[in-house]
């Protein structure tokens, strides 16, 4: 098979456009996923040979063995000196600029004693001696010892010291996800998109790159996490029509990205598919570490509680060698809890076998009581939502749509704890739409490395054979200048059709229909093509004129519903205390008019057409309009250019 | 095209007293600067408007010829590929039941289905194979699907059937012991199966030959001289016993060998079971040995070719006697007569094994024609299963 044959990237045999074979890589700093295109051309996340579709970072030295994923994780308990983690974050950073002061629970970073300031790891390992005979006559392969082999004893291996640059690590690593997803395929891999926070730096980036390459892949986009969120919830083609917005595509989204160490927050405006960040934010003191902290304290209480033997955990006291080890023992066992929390509404069980004294534990959990323990997690992700909303100028009520990424956000008490801090009633969220469970589309653990696997498959089918597709392909590279630095509208604009008010009905403040056609935040230039039936009068006529609008949220206190005490008994304090409930309501006002048209209905049925309306606005604000009966004759309107 | 967006709101008829207003010249409120993030079709749409300086209706007949383009090299995205005769094989119950646990018992071949293709099975076809069954197991296609409890006990009999396969050594070994061959291995012809069939001439050529076919894949030495016909010369014949008797066989039977028990730290315990194996071992090729000879003797026994081969001589030297006494114009009518008979006696069994051979053949191909409808039939029924 010519393809498979080919070296990475080189690719010049057609590539099955439908299917490439490309990858998706979430890489974060605890844990790693991978994405590919299922038969379909659609992504699926899939589970490396443990079985594991989340791949904990982590890389561990047991003698002559090495462990990937979450086997190195479980080292952590007896074999922490060697085994590394967190290495994701130090990724391009120098060794001066890496704060070594905080105690680890894994292998120490060190400044590498050849390569100046640089950060590396040192690790204890055992080497086997060399063989006796050249290396070029082990041409079977490993996993069966060669009756020749067999013959030759090999000397016992030798304790070692091996240095590991943060570099180096981290190419062990992405090859092993590499070696996951070729297993998967049964093909080599052409290309991968790997997703990195909003926050890496060029120099982080470029590192990332490099190691990635020096582990076989190549790299064809380093994607900001939120991008790649975006492009999964896109590109799914069941997602529910944005309900509320009358341009379906158009919509104001929130990614909240709660991990392991940090919360992502990106307040992310998609016009028809173009996704731009109004607002970022993070916030290194809430993620699952947190959670995990207030759980083993939990734990570490109700074992003491049962057993009388006293436990101190996060932080376990400095001298205690005994509860460091509970501690660290707990921290894997509450990582089965949390996700038992997430998957079902039962009560999630912790168990750790020896947790201290000898003495196994079993605990558990129930939901309602999982979330007050972590409640000061979901409210400081509540408070963190809003800054991040008014920074942008906008209100929760503007939000279409939320996204949730990273594993912590499973966690169903969340989405809970959001829903009531002030979005619409109606918005968006996977689990309002049923996708998290059962692995769906909406899944949090999996949607960055699907969307990323979208992206390949993108980038795959692009040419490079002229200057302009090579410019095309940079486009989606570093230094993206060029492209990405685009300009928007600042307010909506829309068309009113003008109607006489029913009587003893309120007037309404735009005289009319309204019909939105650019939203607030539309990238320029844009086209807009709407398709609408409308009532003709009496004289055959259609007119309409447009508006640029302002919108604003109106807020109104209301009285809650009393609810009379069943018995009579009235409760005493606590009535006038009740709190009145915020009502808001989206208010558009006329801010600029900018034209106006009539139309003569020449295909009225019933005193009813279809009129078409295409507007387009260019770079320099020009904006014209035409609006004509389905297969009818056009009127046009137009508005000069900002500054003419 | 252009991206229609039909909307559901029906505006109501116009004002009768509203007249379109003045334009007032104004422009759009000032824009506000921002940064794409570059991912997804649609940056890549605005990129390629941008960098090929393109309106929006240009770009639209763009796309639809790039469209068109790519429809013409690629097909409807559908791409045959060749999975090189490995084809899919049915999948039963018992197989899909099998314990991992017991991976040595298992019929790799069958795992990977390629039970009709088994030794002869290339590296590029197990790979494919393997792939297809991967597609199909992977617990991960499982995870969800109701009913399913995220069961991958087969996925992983399906990893063992890989590892053996793509071994050479422990595929030689695998090879060795295949249990479809040793269900067959006790399936040759007796002696008195072959003396009182009707024809007992063509039963021998018949049932024996596949047999040396199937014991010839043991050979070291390629290729092999297999049973042939009865027309066969003498040399020919003497080739094949002279090679069948010295039979060069790579075959072993570590497959078989009963687990050192690695648990146990007594090294007796584990020396003990080594060399049992190894005499276990020794035991079997010895046997397997003494077998191939027993088949070769039991051939030679029954083979007509023997006794014709023995004939001509006879005659030959007869004739020869004849040509010296009868002077050397030689052949009297008499034998020539009789030459002639046969050749006809001999032609039109010739003939009647031809007409066999085609008729075996038209039946195979009925056979493989109903197999293709019944395959196409299952494809049919995936199909619609998966609509
Ligand atoms: N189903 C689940 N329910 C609750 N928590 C989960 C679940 N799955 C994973 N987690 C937690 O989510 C965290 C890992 O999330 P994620 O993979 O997004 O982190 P990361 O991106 O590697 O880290 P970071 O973004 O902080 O650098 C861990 O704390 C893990 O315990
Ligand atoms: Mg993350």
């Amino acid at each position: 098979m010519a393809v498979s044959n080919q070296q990475n990237g080189s690719a010049e045999a057609p590539i099955d456009l439908a299917n490439p074979t490309v990858v998706g890589i979430n890489f974060g700093n605890s844990y790693a996923s991978i994405s590919v295109l299922n038969k379909q051309g659609n992504p699926d996340c899939i589970a490396n040979e443990d079985g594991e579709r989340q791949i904990a970072c982590a890389v561990s030295f047991h003698g002559e063995e090495i462990y990937i994923g979450n086997q190195a994780k479980h080292q952590l308990v007896k074999n922490a000196q060697n085994t590394i983690t967190g290495f994701r974050n130090l990724l391009g950073k120098k060794f001066s600029q890496i704060d070594t002061s905080k105690p680890t629970t894994s292998a120490p970073v060190i400044e590498h004693p050849e390569q100046p300031d640089t950060a590396a790891y040192k690790v204890q390992i055992l080497q086997s001696a060399p063989l006796p005979l050249p290396a070029s006559t082990t041409t079977t392969q490993q996993n069966t010892p060669l009756a020749s082999r067999v013959a030759t004893p090999r000397s016992e291996p030798t304790p070692a010291t091996r240095i590991l640059s943060v570099s180096e690590v981290t190419t062990i690593f992405i090859k092993s996800l590499l070696q996951s997803a070729e297993d998967f395929l049964g093909k080599k891999v052409q290309g991968a998109v790997i997703t990195v926070p909003a926050w890496f730096t060029s120099e982080q980036k470029k590192a990332l790159e490099d190691a990635a390459t020096e582990a076989g892949v190549s790299v064809l986009q380093l994607l900001e996490e939120a991008g790649a969120a975006a492009v999964a919830v896109l590109s799914n083609p069941t997602a529910p029509a944005s309900t509320t917005t009358s341009l379906s595509g158009d919509r104001t989204q929130l990614v909240v990205d709660l991990g392991s160490s940090a919360l992502a927050l990106s307040l992310l405006s998609i016009r028809q598919g173009l996704i731009h960040s109004l607002a970022t934010l993070s916030d290194h003191t809430l993620g699952g570490d947190a959670i995990d902290s207030k759980l083993i304290k939990f734990f570490a209480k109700e074992f003491t509680k049962k057993t009388k033997i006293p436990l101190t955990v996060a932080p376990a006291p400095a001298d205690s060698k005994q509860d460091q080890r509970a501690e660290a023992k707990l921290r894997l066992a509450v990582e089965h809890t949390k996700r038992t929390v997430s998957a079902s509404s039962g009560a999630a069980t912790c168990s750790v076998e020896s947790l201290k004294d000898g003495i196994d534990y079993t605990g558990s959990i129930n939901r309602m009581r999982f979330d007050m323990e972590v409640r000061n997690v979901y409210a400081g992700v509540g408070e963190q939502v809003k800054t991040l909303v008014s920074s942008a100028g906008l209100d929760l009520f503007d939000v279409d749509e939320i996204v949730y990424v990273g594993g912590s956000a499973s966690l169903p008490g969340l989405d809970e704890h959001l829903a009531g801090i002030g979005f619409r009633e109606d918005i968006v969220t996977p689990f309002s739409s049923g996708s998290v469970v059962g692995g769906g589309v909406g899944d949090p653990t999996t949607l960055l490395s699907r969307g990323a696997v979208v992206q390949a498959k993108l980038l795959a089918g692009l040419g490079e054979s002229s200057e302009e597709e090579k410019e095309v392909k940079a486009a989606f590279h570093e230094k993206l200048e060029n492209w990405t630095g685009v300009k928007v509208t600042s307010k909506s604009i829309g068309l009113v059709f003008p109607e006489t008010s029913a009587e003893g009905q309120e007037e309404n403040a735009l005289g009319g229909q309204w019909i939105p056609l650019v939203l607030r935040e539309t990238v320029l230039p844009c086209r807009r093509t709407v398709r609408f039936g409308v009532e003709v009068g009496e004289e055959g006529k259609v007119g309409f004129e447009l508006w640029q609008v302002d919108e604003s949220i109106k807020i109104t206190l209301e009285k809650p519903p009393k609810f009379e005490p069943e018995d009579g008994e009235p409760e005493e304090e606590d009535e006038e205390e009740e709190e009145d409930i915020e009502v808001k309501d989206r208010i558009i006002s006329k801010d600029e008019l900018l034209g106006a048209a009539l139309l003569e209905s020449k295909k009225a049925r019933n005193k009813k057409t279809t009129l078409e309306v295409q507007i387009l606005i260019a770079e320099d604000g020009k904006v014209d309009v035409s609006a004509s009966e389905v297969g009818g004759e056009k009127v046009t309107l137009a508005v000069p250019p900002i500054g003419a | 095209m252009a991206h229609i967006v039909e909307l559901s709101v029906v505006p109501p008829p116009l004002r009768s007293d509203w007249t379109p207003p003045q334009s007032t010249g104004k422009s759009i409120a000032p824009l506000v600067e921002r940064r794409l993030i570059p991912a997804g079709s649609a940056y890549l749409a605005h990129v390629k408007r941008a960098v090929h300086n393109l309106s929006f209706e240009e770009h639209d007949k763009h796309a639809e010829e790039e469209r068109k383009r790519l429809e013409a090299l690629y097909g409807n995205g559908t791409n045959g590929e060749d999975d090189l005769g490995v084809g899919d094989e049915e999948e039963t119950e018992d197989l899909l039941s099998l314990d991992p646990k017991e991976w040595k018992k298992q019929d790799h071949y069958a795992v990977l289905g390629l039970s009709h293709l088994r030794y002869r099975a290339t590296d590029e076809q197990i790979k494919i194979a393997h792939r297809k069954k991967v597609l199909k197991h992977h617990p991960d296609k499982k995870a969800g699907v109701a009913g399913e409890t995220n069961d991958d006990a087969f996925f992983k009999c399906i990893q063992k059937a890989m590892e053996v396969l793509t071994n050479s050594e422990r595929r030689r070994q695998f090879d060795s012991v295949d249990p479809h061959y040793e269900s067959l291995e006790d399936e040759v012809p007796t002696e008195k199966e072959v003396k009182s069939a009707k024809d007992p001439n063509s039963y021998f050529f018949k049932s024996f030959g596949p047999v040396f076919e199937r014991e010839a894949r043991f050979s070291k030495k390629q290729p092999v001289p297999l049973l042939g016909e009865y027309n066969d010369g003498k040399e020919q014949v003497e080739g094949f016993y002279d090679f069948w008797y010295n039979f060069d066989s790579w075959r072993s039977f570590e497959y078989l060998d009963k687990e050192v028990n690695e648990g146990s730290d007594s090294r007796d315990d584990k020396r003990y079971t080594e060399k049992k194996n190894k005499s276990e071992r020794a035991r079997r090729k010895k046997e397997d040995t003494a077998r191939v000879r027993q088949l070769v003797d039991l051939t030679l026994g029954l083979d007509p070719r023997i006794k014709r081969i023995k004939q001509e001589e006879k005659e030959a030297r007869e004739a020869k006697k004849k040509g010296k006494t009868g002077g050397a114009n030689g052949v009297s009518a008499k034998q020539k007569a009789e030459e002639e008979k046969k050749k006809a006696e001999e032609e039109a069994k010739k003939k009647e094994e031809e007409e066999k051979v085609a008729r075996a053949e038209a039946k195979k191909a009925k056979a493989a024609a109903a197999n293709a409808a019944k395959k196409a039939r299952r494809a049919a029924r995936a199909d619609g299963a998966d609509a």
